[in-house]
């Protein structure tokens, strides 16, 4: 049987075959983790999971022909195979013309905090007792039965590339989610996420998912029409966050996003201003540097709502006239962490701001899709406890509406948003999120026929 | 796939049993992949992915551990085994109810569906593929109808997959699946209104690259270009109120896996989902009751020769065979593995599928499709008085029990008196499930039945899996459009 290969090894073997086969720029990373989830259902434990994995990734350049792997097959063989065959492939590739470097060293990486804690070595035996916790805490507040997930993990990166970038960083990471059922159509969710152990807050998550469960029952049909929504952070972090993500060169190229030739123009409120920020102690997007090995940094994207700047890798930066903001993926640009400002309100002054119009609001939604990513033309559901406010208070809980708008109008008509700033990143909002409660005008919900 | 990775599988069994495991599989999985990105025309990225991993997952105590490692050592893989073992009866303790698996008849197989030969992912020159690439590119970006396509993206991925799977119980099954996927994005655009519309391709089959002829993929590109560039340019508003629907394979694929394939799956039917991808608006007591109408019947089959869902053992060994979701329009299947199938005092329907050696088998659909029927085209649009002939779809959502659901169709035409008129732009069916199924008055003939395509989404970690979706055309009576 062989021996596992140690990283620095892998590395080494990956530098010298790319020199051996003269590729002019590349970036090796390789990435050591430990990752572990329990799930439940129905009160009661599912399946508990390990992944042990080592993979490594590589991005080079040849004549301006850009080709990447990814290995998780780590012998030295398929190593130098894969590279080989790097070689042959992109021998066969027509030049990228959109390919105009990785950034140069030397480099000097910022020190962030609270982005690892040892205490997820070992969590196997404490991770269930706090998630029986989260499930008795939702019972507590009403709820007949709860699932979820918690999802821990120990991760060690390393980096070199051929431009002179070195790095060694170990992060830790924990997202856990709760769903809670009083009955099949009366539901509520609670989320916390973060890398330290010490702010993960299991019981209010599942006190917050029960206490919302209870007070959906009794949901009546919603009526189609014109409403003023109150978003929680959760459903912020996928619509309202959608804008700002969508500042994307890439996207904008392809199709994908309703920010093209919008820079420097009012997209939202003055009291909407948003970073994508790598440095956020205890942020799940947080990093020391991208996947060029340039530095992290705070990029402003929306500044009293007008669209500042889109995140950058180096080529789109040269591109577009600018510098990487520090934000390259394998292929294309990638978000950080995206942080809203907090708004000054508290969530009791929102719904008392909305109160002279017919106002909704919403804790939870999924299954967003588009007509048209253009021009931000979309749909999205609300699930669980969604609620009419009626003179400044939570009242009736509806369902079955469907949000259907276009994203730049949800934007533009943000009218408040709340003191909090949560953290959200869940099955529905993969991207890290911080964004308060936020209070958007007119938007438009339909509903459908029976 | 070499000695030492089947020793180490053979190994996790021995292992797993010594530590008291009721059952135990591991499942080595080794997956060769290729992929190209062209970006308007420019070859972004060509990308290599070759990944080899072991997943083990262990039922003792009444509960269940899963582990997986891709390090091919003898340390690594009794790690794994023993934070299976270790995690499964942890957790187990707990339960007051205890996961049991279904008893299944214990099978040995070696299967394969490869390309064909010289057109295998391996064989075929990277240049091959990214010319043919360049040259789809070329069509949309040529495009002449009046439209522009400025925003056009490509890619191609072809793969092989070899997987080889035992159990403590005696099964015993290895595979080998070559698949070729194409996705795409295309945005046409009057150059004189502005007015937009996108357009999301996606193609896939078991095979290689012999599949692209198959498609008559340039051929296909073309003809959806140029009907993208008249959406823009010509399609009138659609009419409202109460109004018949005929509806074609693309959007018909959709609302078989949408309205009945996840709503048909035993683990959601269990609440096992329901922090992620939801529950279920069906439930056991509902097997035998009418769910639509009797021109209904809904097939979920992973054994259709060439499909992007094939297989012919799930990833627990049991052998597939087709599943009636609906049988004229009485609820009849639901998809199980073995965990929710002995839930539920019944057996596997072998819907057990794994994507990646590191994630758990749960039920998912394979191929899922309408059975046709006895109608032609024309008798179908016939008889529609004022109606929409909608022949793909663009958006779509449902609700988490799968209950209410919309799909906005992109080419889509008016009927009237019997005849199809001129394009439509973006009507909208948003309807219940038993409201969409119950209006179904006519379907088609078996000539007409065609299968698309798609990557279905569930599981934490997510899991994306192949699927064929497809029917002929069928009618929809009096669907309200508002």
């Amino acid at each position: 049987m062989p021996e596992k290969m140690n990283v620095s090894n892998i590395i080494e073997l990956s530098n010298n075959k790319l020199n051996e086969l003269d590729f002019a720029d590349y970036v090796i990373e390789t990435e050591r983790s430990n990752r572990s989830q329990l799930r439940f259902a129905d009160n009661q434990f599912t399946i508990a999971k390990n992944w042990a994995s080592t993979i490594l990734s590589i991005f080079a350049v040849k004549e301006s022909r850009t080709v990447a792997t990814q290995i998780e097959d780590l012998s030295a063989e398929t190593i130098n195979s894969s590279i080989e065959s790097l070689a042959k492939l992109a021998g066969s590739l027509p030049k990228n013309e959109n390919y105009m470097g990785i950034s140069d060293g030397p480099f000097s990486y910022p020190n962030i905090e609270h982005l690892a804690d040892p205490e997820f070595l070992d969590f196997h035996d404490k991770s269930i007792d706090m998630v029986e916790s989260a499930i008795r805490t939702a019972e507590e507040e009403g709820a007949k039965r709860s699932a979820g997930v918690l999802l821990w993990d120990v991760t060690e990166r390393n980096l070199r590339s051929s431009q002179g970038a070195s790095v060694k960083s170990n992060t830790t990471r924990y997202e856990f989610s709760i769903r809670s059922f009083v009955d099949e159509k009366s539901s509520g969710s609670g989320v916390a996420v973060g890398r330290l152990s010490s702010k993960l807050d299991f019981e209010k998550a599942g006190k917050d998912a029960g206490k919302i469960a209870k007070m959906s029952v009794g949901g009546i049909n919603g009526e189609p029409g014109k409403y003023n929504i109150i978003l929680s952070p959760k459903v912020a972090g996928d619509i309202i966050a959608a804008t700002p993500a969508a500042a994307n060169p890439f996207s904008v190229e392809v199709g994908f996003s309703w920010l093209k030739d919008k820079i420097g123009e009012n997209i939202g409120p003055d009291l909407v201003t948003v970073y994508d920020d790598s440095l956020l102690p205890n942020g799940l997007g947080s990093r020391v540097c991208d996947d060029e090995g340039h530095p992290t940094g705070r990029n402003i994207i929306v500044e009293n709502g007008v669209l500042k700047g889109f995140i950058h890798n180096t080529s789109t930066a040269k591109k577009a006239g600018t510098t990487s903001t520090g934000n390259a993926g394998i292929v294309f640009p990638v978000n950080s962490n995206i942080f809203f400002e907090p708004g000054e309100q508290s969530f009791e002054e929102l719904l008392e701001i909305s109160k002279d119009k017919p106002t909704l609001y919403i804790t939870n939604n999924w299954y967003t899709r588009f007509t048209s990513y253009v021009d931000g033309v979309f749909s999205s559901i609300p699930r669980d406890g969604m609620f009419l406010v009626e003179n400044g208070e939570i009242k009736q809980p509806v369902r079955e509406l469907r949000i259907t708008d276009t994203m730049l109008n949800i934007f533009k008509n943000i009218r408040a948003m709340s003191k909090e700033s949560i953290q959200i990143k869940t099955w529905e909002v993969p991207q890290p999120v911080f964004i308060p409660y936020v209070l958007v005008e007119d938007v438009n919900l339909t509903a459908a026929t029976s | 796939m070499t000695s030492n990775s089947y020793d180490l599988v053979e190994k996790a069994i021995e292992e797993g049993n010594k530590l008291g495991a009721k059952y135990i599989e591991a499942r080595l999985v080794k997956t060769s992949l290729n992929t190209s990105i062209l970006k308007n025309g420019v070859p972004e990225l060509g990308g290599i992915i070759r990944t080899n991993g072991i997943g083990i997952r262990v039922l003792k105590n009444g509960g269940l551990g899963f582990a997986s490692f891709n390090e091919m050592t003898k340390d690594e893989m009794k790690i794994a085994v023993a934070f299976a073992t270790k995690m499964a009866e942890a957790t187990g303790r707990k339960r007051g109810k205890k996961i049991i698996f279904s008893d299944e008849e214990v099978h040995e197989a070696d299967y394969k569906s490869l390309g064909v030969n010289g057109k295998r992912p391996m064989e075929v020159d990277p240049e091959e593929k990214i010319q043919r690439l360049i040259g789809l590119d070329k069509i949309l970006a040529e495009l002449q109808t009046g439209a522009i396509i400025p925003y056009r993206l490509f890619q191609m991925i072809d793969q092989t997959e070899e997987k080889y799977l035992i159990t403590n119980e005696g099964a015993k099954i290895k595979s080998e699946i070559d698949l070729l996927q194409l996705f795409g994005l295309a945005v046409a655009v009057n150059p004189n209104t502005g007015s937009k519309e996108q357009m999301m391709i996606q193609k896939g089959k078991a095979g290689g690259l012999e599949a692209l002829d198959y498609w008559k993929i340039e051929e296909y590109l073309e003809k959806e270009a140029k009907t993208l560039g008249k959406i823009v340019t010509e399609a009138k508003e659609a009419p409202k109120g109460v109004i018949d629907y005929v509806v074609g394979p693309n959007v018909i694929g959709i609302m078989c896996h949408e309205n009945q394939g996840h709503p048909a799956e035993g683990d959601r039917i269990l609440g096992r989902e329901g922090a992620q991808a939801g529950e279920s608006y069906l439930n056991k007591e509902m097997i035998g009751e009418r769910i639509g109408s009797e021109n209904v019947t809904i097939i979920d089959d992973s054994t259709i020769e060439g499909s992007y869902g094939f297989y012919l053992y799930d990833d627990e060994g049991v052998k597939a065979k087709p599943r009636y979701l609906l049988k004229k329009g009485i609820f009849e299947d639901m998809l199980h593995n073995r965990e929710s199938a002995a839930f539920m005092e019944t057996s596997s329907t072998a819907a057990a599928r794994a994507i990646g050696y590191n994630r758990e088998p749960i039920p998912r659909m394979a191929n899922t499709y309408l059975e046709p029927g006895d109608f032609s085209f024309e008798e179908i649009i016939e008889d529609v008085k004022l109606g929409i002939f909608m022949q793909n779809f663009t958006e779509w959502n449902i609700d988490d029990r799968r209950y209410h659901s919309k799909y906005v169709g992109l080419e889509a035409y008016l009927i009237e008196n019997g005849e199809i008129k001129h394009l439509v732009r973006r009507p909208n069916i948003e309807t219940t499930t038993p409201k969409l199924w119950g209006s179904v008055d006519a379907v088609a003939k078996r000539d007409l039945l065609e299968f698309d395509a798609a990557t279905c989404g569930k599981g934490d970690p997510m899991q994306g899996a192949p699927v064929y979706h497809g029917g002929s055309f069928m009618r929809i009576r009096k669907v309200e459009v508002r």
